[in-house]
């Protein structure tokens, strides 16, 4: 078991589980005016968040994925899960969407085939937004089989109660 | 006669040349000989060549050495216990260039990993990084072998010069601990690693990708594994499980049920089936 952690996020990543944080890089042209703000002292109000990632799963991560696992929910077979924590700007911790606790353990009946981002054969997947410790966080997870969400809504608790958030 | 006299004098005095020529090189081609250590294991018998006996085998260890540039053999292991825990593989946990962390499975998958120990600095190492960031690495021999770049952490390597030359197609990890780990003797070094039994299959160094393509279809085919990496199963329709897919589906259900393999309801008594008083005519066979 491996543990991971950066930018105030941890995580264990049992045997045969692959893990990441990292934070997402801005495109060029953000990149160039962030660049440009900074040097002046300003805030770049420009592209999207990059605030942190957190991704574990239990199959091998492509290099090249989205945010959401685009690149890597595709691969994954009936047994695979991912997990993706996502953190948003701290503004937006007070207000009603992720004004939630931290939603883990969670129950097999969370998970839904239209709760994924892209609908997949089989796969289900949830989305819960909670807030804890001033920060902002939007929780997706991805599960091979929706038949199987019994056994494998385990596999991700086991997984999401080695994260840890300061 | 005196012409003859003097040609046949130079005659010979140029045969005298080209014998003292050919026993110069002769020798030449002995002592080379001995240096590569010919005839190393020939005197079975002290009584024929011994010590101190100048046509006796050469008894020193012979020094092997490899291009520049590529890095040398790891020495082999004397007793069975090294030799197992050496190759026993390690999964490979650091940095990301760009100051995150990641974690990469090598045990206990269902794949084989190529591990590519690189350094930022080394000239033969650029030729790599250039082979993997065109893509000349995307389709590997094996059981959906998976690339993974090792460079050593913050504390040997510059994480802005890896980040520079990191393909963003492959997955490179920052890690001293898994160059400790693997004991990599120097850079490009290649570890290949099969998953589902955790052990190190393969491994060398080479001055190309080419080269290590080449190992890497053989060390595949010498573990057993297809080189050519096709699907054991066919690859399911959408909506639809193939056989495998099937197979793991049952095994969870009933995983999930508690019916663990060897249990006694996956192995029912005749009894169990047929009832006493109801047996069929097939049950009990018929004559």
């Amino acid at each position: 078991m491996a543990k991971i952690a950066a930018h105030g996020l941890s995580a264990e990543t049992p045997a045969g589980w692959d893990g990441q944080i990292y934070v997402r890089r801005p495109l060029p042209a953000e990149a160039l005016v962030q660049t440009a703000a900074a040097d002046r002292g300003l805030e770049a109000r420009v592209g999207e968040s990059t605030a942190p990632i957190v991704h574990l799963a239990n199959f091998p991560l492509p290099a090249d994925r989205a945010d959401f696992g685009g690149g890597a929910v595709e691969l994954m077979e009936s047994g695979a899960v991912f997990i993706a924590l996502i953190e948003h700007d701290p503004a937006v911790v007070d207000t009603p969407l992720f004004r939630h606790p931290v939603p883990w353990p969670l129950s097999p009946d969370d998970f839904a085939p239209e709760q994924m981002q892209r609908t997949l054969p089989g796969q289900a997947g949830l989305q819960k937004f909670f807030a804890t410790k001033g920060r902002a966080f939007c929780l997706y997870v991805v599960i091979g089989s929706y038949r199987t969400r019994g056994v494998l809504t385990s596999v991700v608790n086991d997984a999401l109660a080695t994260v840890e958030i300061s | 006669m005196l012409a003859l006299v003097i040609l046949l004098a130079i005659a010979v005095a140029l045969l005298g040349v080209l014998v003292v020529g050919l026993l110069r090189s002769h020798a030449e081609v002995l002592r080379r000989l001995h240096e590569l250590g010919a005839g190393i294991y020939d005197d079975t018998d002290d009584s024929v060549g011994g010590a101190g006996d100048a046509t006796a085998g050469v008894t020193t260890p012979v020094e092997i050495k490899t291009q520049p540039g590529v890095a040398e053999p790891r020495p082999i292991a004397s007793e069975p216990s090294a030799a197992q825990a050496a190759a026993t593989a390690h999964d490979i946990s650091g940095a990301t260039p760009d100051g995150g962390a990641i974690a990469v499975a090598v045990n206990a998958t269902n794949h084989t990993t190529l591990l590519a120990f690189l350094t930022s600095g080394c000239s033969t190492c650029q030729g790599f990084w250039q082979a993997f960031g065109a893509g000349e690495a995307d389709a590997l021999p094996g059981r959906d072998t998976r690339l993974v770049i090792v460079t050593g952490g913050a504390d040997r390597e510059s994480p802005a010069a890896v980040q520079t030359i990191a393909p963003s197609r492959h997955t490179t990890v920052m890690s001293s601990e898994g160059w400790d780990a693997y004991e990599v003797p120097a850079s490009p070094y290649f570890i290949l690693v099969d998953g589902p039994s955790s052990r190190i299959i393969g491994e060398g160094a080479a001055a190309s990708w080419s080269q290590v393509f080449e190992l890497l279809t053989n060390a595949v085919a010498d573990a057993g594994i297809d080189p050519l990496g096709r699907a054991v199963t066919t690859p399911s329709q959408p909506g639809r499980m193939n056989g495998a897919e099937r197979a793991d589906r049952v095994r969870e259900e009933l995983l999930a049920a508690g019916i663990e393999p060897g249990h006694a309801s996956l192995y029912p008594s005749h009894g169990d089936v047929f009832p006493e008083g109801q047996a069929t005519d097939s049950a009990q066979g018929r004559p």
